[in-house]
């Protein structure tokens, strides 16, 4: 009896070491899907409908096509890192924060945001 | 006892002669049975191979249309008329476009971008200028923020043999052309099986008279065993052979299929090195047209050359070839095919052919570049799959834009033998987005962007720069221009000079890079810079050679354009790799996924030292050896070095926009002198690339760890701003210069 306990014991400490690190998403801006959403927010935003189902690879088609058009926009940059950090793809996830970083003005709360996932982005 | 025949035996030699005919009569079937089952699976491999397969397809990037975009109504045109969308006058359907006042309204046929199914629809696009006011449907008037047009096929090939080929399915042919081919080339098709005795009669009648041959009594079935299997010498083994192969062609397939594998395959023309096989690939060459928009003319002038390729090339021989055409058109206007007033006006027009034959394939270069890159990224079983679907980068707006300004600036310098490479890149993405590898940027040959190796003389000096700033430099420290002598590891003495061969003095290591001068760069390379250089060339994979020698300090190493723009793109892009391609996915037949290229991102350098490298770079553009680009563009900063190589055998250019890099060179397949600097060749014609391409001017990215301050270029002292000589530069915070200048 006390093995069994023991035994239960270990699972669910070994399960808790296997949740996923808790990461809040950086949020679109509250005009996402209104009229005359631009075609980088368009995209940005179906990319986010494609990650909500776990669609990673069509959720990284569309912030390219969104990069394709505005190159420099770090929210496209971070989106696609946080896709990756989903993914469990932690390498690009670095690599996209790093980039998404160097577009961001400083200070800016996207760039709190880009640390914080840049940390979690590091592979154990 | 044994019975004793009545018969008499025959004669013991008759009947060994009987047994051999036997023998004879066998081996010959058995050798005609076993040449027959040869010759049915040469037809096989022929027919059920590549010929009905289909090609894999090499796609342009999807036009993206929003608005802002910066594209004019020509543009939109352009690239519509790449897919060969044919402009009307009434409301258009799938595959059509009318104007409508400063506005297009486009029906884009439907596609599967690999995994996303888009149906066709009708889009207007307004224009405002150069840019896209908006989009909208013509139907509800709705507004629309983004449409992607589907993307131009820039080429197809067979995976097993590469070749590129253009074919048409038997739904495809139009009937006028079957119809006119069999009217003018064997009029009894639908009656024989592969044979027609009445013809070969009547040639053999004719030839007989004449005295030599004068009259082919070929069916179009024996014709195509001919074009597709056998050789065109003439002799009577080949005739039978000929003869055999349209019998069991006839025998395995239909007569339509016959036709359609004939009118793919028919030899029409040969123009210079060009081989033209096909009605498909003649039509798209000689008029620009498909086959189901050729008028009777054309389609009679096609059909006159297949008796005579060469007697009737409209290139060479017009007269004959209107002759020839004209006779077609008067067949089919006996058989019906035309009506009287039809044949008048078809017979009065003139050839209508392009001026000058463009090359099979209009984007050569590119697609050799695809083939490589497929072949390097992707699996071997992957890629022999047929009827692929390979979505690129290339972008024919900038394509365009490349040739059209590589011609004219080809045309500043008289050299014949003069040869080019050039090519653009977004190095934010790393899409390589258009590629010329010959003065005629059509022609299919050596692909000098990719494979010519040549020394990239001063465009090594960027990332000596970069190598340099690694140290204590900074763009305001002094360095001297001074001789050096440099005993090598062979004992040989190594001796530099300057290009004008003059001596400098003292200047900042900015004013030494701007102006290209060598041999503060040597003195400072032989002090530790190389191996430095060496090491960050190593990190872009381009260092060659694993023995560092002084003479890379001044750019002996030799690079393709290719590799010359891959170490460009980390420049531009802060220090950042991105792997230039030219393929974003593959997909198979079925539209599954075999792999997309992500968007890759590696830091390689230092952003803040490679905004330095950059701003010096600017300077390049601003005052120094291409100080001609702020001349043609006031105002529009560019950043870009030049470079030249001894005895101007080399004119390199390389430089960039705020988002695209292109490079340039220039020179001889002899390496022979061509006398031209980068700045006085490569540049030139970057210029002209640029020009018509249209630019964002290149701007400096923000970095925290960086100061700016007026400094004076010479003596590097700090000046106030408002001194005529100061340049603006940035520093690390801890190495701002200290010193003031006269100036302050």
């Amino acid at each position: 009896m006390p093995l069994k306990l023991l035994s239960i014991l270990l699972l669910m400490l070994l399960s808790a070491c296997a949740v996923e690190p808790a990461y809040n998403r950086y949020e679109l801006p509250a005009a996402a899907g209104q009229p005359g959403e631009s075609a980088v927010a368009q995209l940005q935003r179906k990319a986010r409908e494609a990650l909500d189902h776990n669609d990673y690879q069509q959720a990284v088609e569309y912030l390219q096509r969104a990069i394709k058009i505005e190159p420099r926009n770090p929210y496209s940059w971070h989106y696609l890192a946080e896709t990756y950090w989903f993914s469990g793809d932690l390498r690009r996830c670095a690599e996209m924060a790093d980039r998404s970083f160097s577009y961001s003005s400083e200070a800016d709360k996207l760039d709190e945001a880009n640390r914080r996932l840049k940390e979690q982005c590091q592979p154990i | 006892m044994p019975r004793k025949s009545n018969r008499n035996p025959p004669p013991a030699g008759s009947s060994k002669r009987l047994r051999y005919l036997g023998y004879a009569v066998l081996a010959l079937t058995v050798a005609l049975g076993a040449y027959l089952v040869y010759l049915n699976h040469l037809i096989n491999n022929r027919f059920e191979g590549d010929t009905w397969a289909l090609p894999s397809r090499v796609y342009a990037r999807a036009l993206e249309l929003y608005p802002g975009l910066p594209l004019n109504r020509a543009q939109l045109e352009y690239e519509l008329e790449l897919s060969t969308y044919l402009e009307v006058k009434e409301q258009p359907q799938t595959g059509q476009y009318r104007r409508r006042g400063e506005a297009i309204e486009l029906h884009a046929r439907e596609f599967d971008f690999g995994g996303e199914q888009q149906p066709a629809r009708l889009v207007r696009v307004v224009f405002s200028g150069d840019r896209v006011a908006g989009l909208s449907d013509p139907d509800s008037g709705e507004p629309l923020q983004l449409f992607r047009l589907p993307p131009v096929i820039i080429g197809s090939y067979y995976p097993d043999n590469g070749e590129d080929r253009l074919l048409l399915a038997e739904d495809e042919v139009p009937r006028q052309l079957i119809d006119t081919l069999i009217a003018v080339e064997d009029r009894q098709f639908y009656e024989h099986h592969g044979l027609s005795l009445r013809s070969i009669g009547r040639a053999l009648l004719a030839n007989f008279e004449a005295g030599r041959t004068v009259q082919g009594g070929s069916t179009l079935t024996q014709q195509l065993a001919k074009n597709m299997f056998l050789s065109p010498e003439k002799s009577l083994l080949r005739k039978i052979n000929e003869a055999f192969m349209a019998l069991l062609l006839e025998l395995r397939f239909s007569k339509r299929a016959i036709i359609t594998a004939y009118i793919n395959e028919v030899f029409l023309l040969q123009q210079n090195r060009i081989a033209i096989h096909g009605f498909a690939r003649a039509s798209r060459m000689l008029f620009r047209r498909s086959v189901d928009h050729l008028e009777p003319q054309h389609l009679a002038l096609l059909v006159g050359m297949v008796n005579g390729p060469s007697r009737y090339n409209p290139f060479r021989s017009p007269g004959a070839a209107i002759e020839r055409r004209n006779l077609v058109l008067k067949v089919m206007l006996d058989q019906g095919l035309l009506d009287a007033s039809e044949y008048a006006t078809a017979a009065a027009a003139p050839l209508g052919i392009v001026e000058r034959l463009p090359g099979v394939n209009p984007f050569p270069a590119y697609l050799d570049l695809v083939k490589r890159q497929l072949s390097s990224n992707y699996a071997g079983t992957d890629l022999s799959r047929r009827g692929l679907r390979v979505f690129t980068a290339f972008d024919p707006q900038v394509q365009r834009n490349l040739e059209a300004g590589l011609e004219h600036g080809l045309a500043r310098f008289d050299q014949p033998e003069l040869q080019a490479a050039a090519m653009v890149a977004d190095y934010l993405s790393g899409d390589i987005q258009a590629l010329v590898s010959d003065r005629e940027s059509d022609y299919p040959g050596f692909n000098r962007a990719l494979m010519a190796q040549r020394p990239i003389g001063s465009l090594i000096k960027p990332i000596l720069l970069y190598s340099l700033l690694q140290g204590e430099l900074t763009l305001a420290s002094r360095v001297e221009d001074q001789p050096v002598r440099i005993r090598q590891s062979d004992g040989k003495v190594w001796e530099p000079s300057n290009y004008d061969r003059q001596l400098h003095g003292s200047m900042t290591l900015y004013q030494a890079f701007v102006h290209s001068y060598n041999l503060p760069f040597v003195n400072l390379g032989v002090d530790g810079g190389l191996e430095a250089l060496a090491q960050n060339l190593a990190k872009m994979n381009l260092l060659k050679h694993q023995v560092v020698y002084p003479s890379m300090l001044l750019g002996t190493t030799a690079m393709s354009a290719y590799e010359v723009a891959q170490m460009f793109q980390v420049i531009a892009n802060n220090g950042y790799f991105t792997p230039l391609t030219t393929i974003r996915s593959v997909s198979d037949q079925q539209n599954r996924n075999l792999g997309r290229v992500p968007l890759e991102s590696y830091k390689l350098f230092d952003q803040a030292r490679m905004i330095q490298v950059q701003r010096a770079l600017i300077g390049v553009a601003e005052t120094g050896t291409a100080r001609y680009l702020a001349e043609r563009f006031p105002g529009r900063s560019l950043a870009g070095k030049t470079g030249t190589t001894d005895d101007l055998r080399d004119s390199w250019f390389a430089g960039f926009t705020r988002r695209q890099l292109a490079v340039v060179w220039l020179g001889r397949d002899d390496n022979q002198p061509i006398n031209l600097t980068g700045s006085s060749g490569a540049l030139r014609v970057w210029a002209d690339i640029m020009d018509r391409q249209g630019f964002e001017p290149f701007k400096l990215s923000r970095d925290a760890s960086l100061e700016w301050s007026f400094v004076d270029p010479i003596d590097g002292g700090i000046v106030r701003q408002t001194c005529d000589n100061g340049v603006l530069l940035p520093f690390p915070k801890a190495q701002v210069p200290n010193t003031r200048s006269a100036c302050h």
